[in-house]
């Protein structure tokens, strides 16, 4: 199959140049094949050492504030099945990624799941499987699996608000986009990889970034023209946020100096998305560095805001309760305003939606609470 | 007025003869009649036991039918056929409607029932709950017609009551039918009549025997043998288990002239000069005619008796199963569970209980699907009667309990209690008299000798479990290894050949490291044209091996054997041959086979395999020669075991202590939260 390229305008300026990898990107899995083919040929039994994502391995690193690998190492040996199954899924792995690289493309987490039933003994068994070795295969590299053209079916957040970025689209054409002006109603939607090779950062008259649990909220917030108003940019993360999702906030944290804060449901589920938005989380620990967000600040709706707002609200439910007691051992909720807000809402048995602020009007959450506590957080 | 009655003659007043239902009433739970659901199964085990006893006797291969049907909502039809010679019609109403009759109750041999309480406590039973009679047929082969027999028992005398009485055709030439209303449930599960009936088949594979349940559901256990079990001769009362009473009663019935005639031959065990020295011991002369004997004396002859060194008592009057039959009834009734391995069945040579000769079997069942994660299933078995109450109050299961199973492969906490695992064991006890811990016959109670002989048989079974889950283990991880360099790793190089562009790097060396062991493969045929067997060894370590391969045949059948090549030792008397084989490089391979002639009774398991020159961690398929052999091994072959040993000493010094990546993140991710 000839290759897209082929077919796009043969207008060739520094800006039309085809997707290239990084030069580097995909070097390491080739060292990894090296590694193996040299033990085979001096006679030793194949084995590779790589760092242990067990939990006593990771552990939460309070001056940087988010959870990092720690050095304890484990061996995959062919000496044991399992470990020989693996290493034969690493290099079908590495050769399909390889080969992708070759030929342009890039695949989902599915459809490399499929792929694998053309591998006999070391096809996959499930995507817990392929993610695992991933996640294996990123840490080995030290790339993302973006640089492996590997991206999660999800798509990722969509983004309004006056910030001007450059992408490289699918035919290698480079658009320059403000992500007020250039796109409709539904925002600036974010690819799978946001690495700067896909998306440049220009130029934006924003003075931080609103990232919001809900698309209701964010909907109120457009129509309601809260980002001109109080040039912000608004984010909506689309429940637990797709890695793209912290990987761009993290980038616009770093290279915008953009200060990020997080305005959520007030349930125990919505503290751990903003905490995973700033922390990191333990599946991805080997990764905080690329997408956790250290900076992030907590808006709300918290424990407090239901009682100061007087907010219509549900009882905390068993689940509730136990993902909240969880919370109060989790490093990442360790400071003492995090655990005055956990056990307040224990001691009140009570949570709240975003959109209950309705009660008071549509404008209300624009004009009122927004307002008043980003008065209070020192951002406006 | 008259003076008012004496406290004697209060009492006198108040004394009479207890009718035998009232004793029934009083002792239900010890006869087994104490619930709805105990009455059916007793009743079963009743009418069976008695139906598979007249079988053994009159040498006829049992054939019984259970049929169990629904009368009212609380009340069953159970009736009992069997093929045994039948009754005749003048002894049937005391057989079956008066209790403490029968045959057996003064043989000092090992049967099913003894006591004669048994059917006509059923039919009591059946009597009391339903005011039903029970209704007999019964045919002798002598006679053209069976006579069919109304019976209730008369509860205040005791005695046989006729209802009705009539003839009628039978389609069998003998053979008797038991037929009862009584007040019962009928359950299915443990303790149920299925579960009686699976374990009386298992011990009695000559019996083929049919159960018809309410719903119409028909299980046949089929006969797996034709083989009788071989009659236990009638012994003579052994001293050493008389008691006072009952050595009073022989002596009263017997006819010998003089006490020394008495003891030698109405009594076993005792040798003339014995008898002499006890009479002299009790000072009692020879010249007294027994029956003359006084109860002072009967008690001092009992304590002489007691006292003196008499030769055991003779095991013939034993009837156990046998290790052929128990194998051949767990493999007819277990069958469709595949186990995966039938341990050797145990028989333990006789020895003695308090004056009563007893042997204990064992059998093991193992793997396949028998349930893993649950305690072992336990058959008890006395004098082949299955045991289905009481089972925690049982000497059987305390023997089981007490032995330590993790050293053989089973789970068990603390290393006490019942064990769990995949495995059935059978567990029988055979005597002249069981020592139960009630009449209802339900468990079988401490006995120190009993104890020690139920350790000795279970360790023994333990042994062959332990061997083969090792073996087991071993093969599994041989079979593991062996997908690893046939599947993986030819894959593995050729991936990452093609990845870095080069050519694809001899995998021998890798391969021997990752096996590191000598495999022996030992195909065995058996057809018409005969049995072969093969073996092919396989060096799959990295070094080069010098090996003496050795087979035990059982040696019945060894002289039988053809070599090829011929063996480069033999010693036929043992079954023994060996063979010292050509050097073996790594990854090189050799074969030798023989052969026995059509229908020799051989089978795979019977052969044994071992290897010398080698260390136990690196061999599969063989076992190291044992060191009691006593084989003058070839100079090469003994230089090789001293390196071989050198080398696994100097290994296991310097063993790999690296965290295996996928077991730590297999065990990490099942308990990860979110």
């Amino acid at each position: 199959m000839p290759p897209k390229r082929a077919r796009t305008p043969a207008k060739k300026t520094d800006d039309e140049e085809p997707v290239k990898v990084r030069a580097d990107a995909l070097a390491p899995t080739l060292d990894l094949a090296e590694q193996i083919y040299g033990q085979l040929d001096r006679g030793e039994i194949p084995r590779m050492r790589l760092p242990l994502r067990t939990k006593q391995n990771i552990s939460f690193q309070s001056r940087e504030g988010v959870w990092k690998l720690g050095r304890a190492m484990g061996t995959r040996s062919a000496r044991k099945l399992d470990g020989a199954l693996m290493l034969l899924r690493t290099f079908y792995l590495v050769d399909f990624i390889n080969e992708m690289a070759r030929e342009g493309k890039t695949s989902t987490l599915r459809e490399l799941y499929y792929i694998s039933e053309a591998w006999e003994d070391a096809k996959f068994h499930g995507e817990d499987e392929s993610n695992l070795l991933i996640e294996d295969l990123e840490v080995m590299c030290e790339r993302l699996r973006e640089d492996f053209r590997l991206h999660p079916e999800e798509n990722g957040a969509s983004v309004i608000g006056d910030l001007t970025i450059k992408e490289r689209n699918r035919k290698g054409v480079v658009k320059k986009i403000n992500c007020r002006d250039d796109v409709g109603d539904g925002g600036y939607s974010l690819p799978f990889n946001v690495e700067k090779e896909k998306i440049e950062f220009v130029s934006t008259n924003a003075k931080f970034l609103i990232a919001i649990e809900c698309g209701g909220m964010v909907d109120r917030l457009a129509e309601n023209g809260f980002d001109e108003q109080h040039d912000a940019i608004l984010l909506h993360l689309k429940g637990q946020p797709a890695r793209s999702t912290r990987r761009f906030l993290r980038r616009a944290s770093e290279e915008l100096k953009l200060p990020v804060v997080v305005f959520t449901d007030g349930d125990p589920w919505s503290f751990r998305i903003f905490a995973s938005v700033a922390y990191g989380a333990i599946k991805t620990a080997h990764l905080s560095s690329y997408l956790a967000t250290p900076s992030a600040e907590f808006l709300g709706v918290t424990a407090s805001d239901i009682e100061n707002y007087d907010l219509p609200h549900d009882k905390l439910s068993e689940q509730d309760i136990r993902a909240l007691q969880a919370e109060l051992t989790d490093p990442r909720f360790g400071t003492a305003e995090w655990r005055a807000e956990i056990e307040l809402m224990l001691k009140n048995g009570k949570k709240a939606e975003q959109q209950s602020l309705a009660k008071y009007g549509l404008n209300y959450v624009t004009e009122h609470y927004l307002p008043e506590k980003l008065t209070e957080m020192g951002v406006l | 007025m008259s003076p008012p009655p004496t406290i004697a003659q209060q009492l006198a007043a108040k004394q009479r003869e207890i009718s035998v239902a009232e004793f029934f009433e009083r002792n239900r739970q010890i006869l087994g009649f104490d619930n709805p659901q105990r009455a059916l199964l007793t009743t079963v085990k009743e009418g069976v036991d008695n139906g598979l006893d007249a079988c053994d006797e009159a040498r006829i291969l049992p054939d019984i039918l259970v049929e169990i049907s629904k009368e009212t909502d609380d009340r069953l039809r159970v009736a009992v056929t069997d093929s045994g010679p039948g009754i005749l019609r003048r002894e049937i109403p005391n057989v079956f409607a008066r209790l403490l009759y029968g045959s057996r109750f003064h043989s000092n041999r090992q049967a099913r029932g003894q006591q004669g309480i048994g059917i006509s406590a059923a039919v009591l039973y059946a009597n009391l709950t339903t005011a039903r009679p029970a209704r007999v047929t019964s045919k002798v082969e002598e006679e053209e017609a069976a006579h069919v027999l109304e019976l209730v028992i008369d509860t205040q005398k005791n005695q046989p009551r006729v209802v009705s009485e009539d003839v009628t055709l039978w389609d069998s030439p003998h053979g008797t039918r038991v037929e009862l209303v009584l007040k019962a449930r009928y359950v299915r599960g443990r303790q149920s009549p299925y579960e009686y009936l699976r374990g009386t088949a298992i011990v009695n594979p000559h019996a083929r025997i049919v159960l018809v349940e309410p719903d119409g559901t028909r299980v046949t256990f089929e006969r797996a043998s034709t083989d009788l079990p071989p009659v236990a001769k009638e012994t003579l009362p052994h001293p050493y288990g008389l008691e006072l009473g009952e050595l009073g009663y022989l002596l009263k019935a017997s006819k010998r002239s003089g006490l020394a005639e008495f003891l030698t031959k109405d009594l076993q065990g005792v040798s003339a000069r014995t008898a002499r020295e006890l009479l002299a011991a009790a000072g009692l002369t020879n010249s007294a005619p027994p029956a003359s004997v006084s109860g002072d004396e009967q008690d001092r002859l009992l304590r002489a008796l007691h006292d003196a060194p008499l030769i055991a008592p003779s095991p013939e009057g034993l009837s156990p199963i046998g290790s052929i039959l128990i194998k051949r009834g767990l493999r007819n009734v277990l069958g469709e569970l595949r186990p995966e391995f039938y341990c050797p069945p145990v028989s333990r040579p006789p020895k003695v209980h308090a004056g009563f000769p007893f042997m204990v079997e064992v059998g093991l069942v193992y793997g396949g699907g028998l349930p893993a994660d649950q305690p072992v299933q336990i058959l008890r078995f006395a004098n082949r009667v299955p045991l289905l109450f009481q089972q925690g109050a049982c000497a059987i299961t305390n023997a089981i309990s007490n032995l330590d199973w993790r050293r053989y492969g089973l789970d068990q906490k603390g290393g006490s209690g019942l064990p769990s695992g995949p495995a059935l064991i059978l567990v029988h006890v055979a005597s002249t008299k069981v020592p139960f811990t009630n009449e209802a016959k339900e468990a079988v109670a401490e006995d120190p000798e009993i104890d020690k002989e139920l350790t000795l048989a279970l360790q023994a079974a333990a042994r062959h479990l332990r061997t083969h889950i090792s073996r087991k283990s071993r093969r599994d991880f041989a079979s593991e290894k062996f997908a690893i360099i046939q599947r993986i790793l030819p894959k593995l190089a050729e991936k990452t050949s093609h990845l870095v562009g080069k050519g694809v790097p001899d995998l021998t060396p890798v391969i021997t490291r990752i096996m590191d062991i000598v495999n022996v493969e030992t195909p065995f045929e058996s057809d018409k044209n005969g049995v072969r067997a093969k073996v092919e060894v396989t060096n799959y370590t990295p070094r080069t091996r010098v090996l003496e391969l050795f087979v035990e045949i059982p040696p019945d059948v060894f002289p039988l054997a053809v070599f090829e090549p011929v063996p480069d030792g033999v010693e036929a008397a043992l079954g023994r041959a060996w063979w010292t084989l050509p050097k073996l490089g790594p990854n090189g391979r050799t074969a030798l086979s023989f052969s026995f002639p059509p229908k020799t009774d051989v089978e795979a398991n019977d052969l044994d395999w071992y290897v010398a020159g080698i260390d136990e961690a690196h061999i599969l398929g063989a076992e190291p020669l044992p060191g009691d052999w006593d084989v003058r091994l070839p100079r090469t072959i003994v230089e090789a075991a001293e390196a071989a040993a050198a080398d696994a000493a100097a290994n296991g010094a310097t063993g790999e202590e690296e965290v295996d990546y996928d077991a730590a993140e297999a065990s990490a991710h099942t308990s990860e939260e979110d």
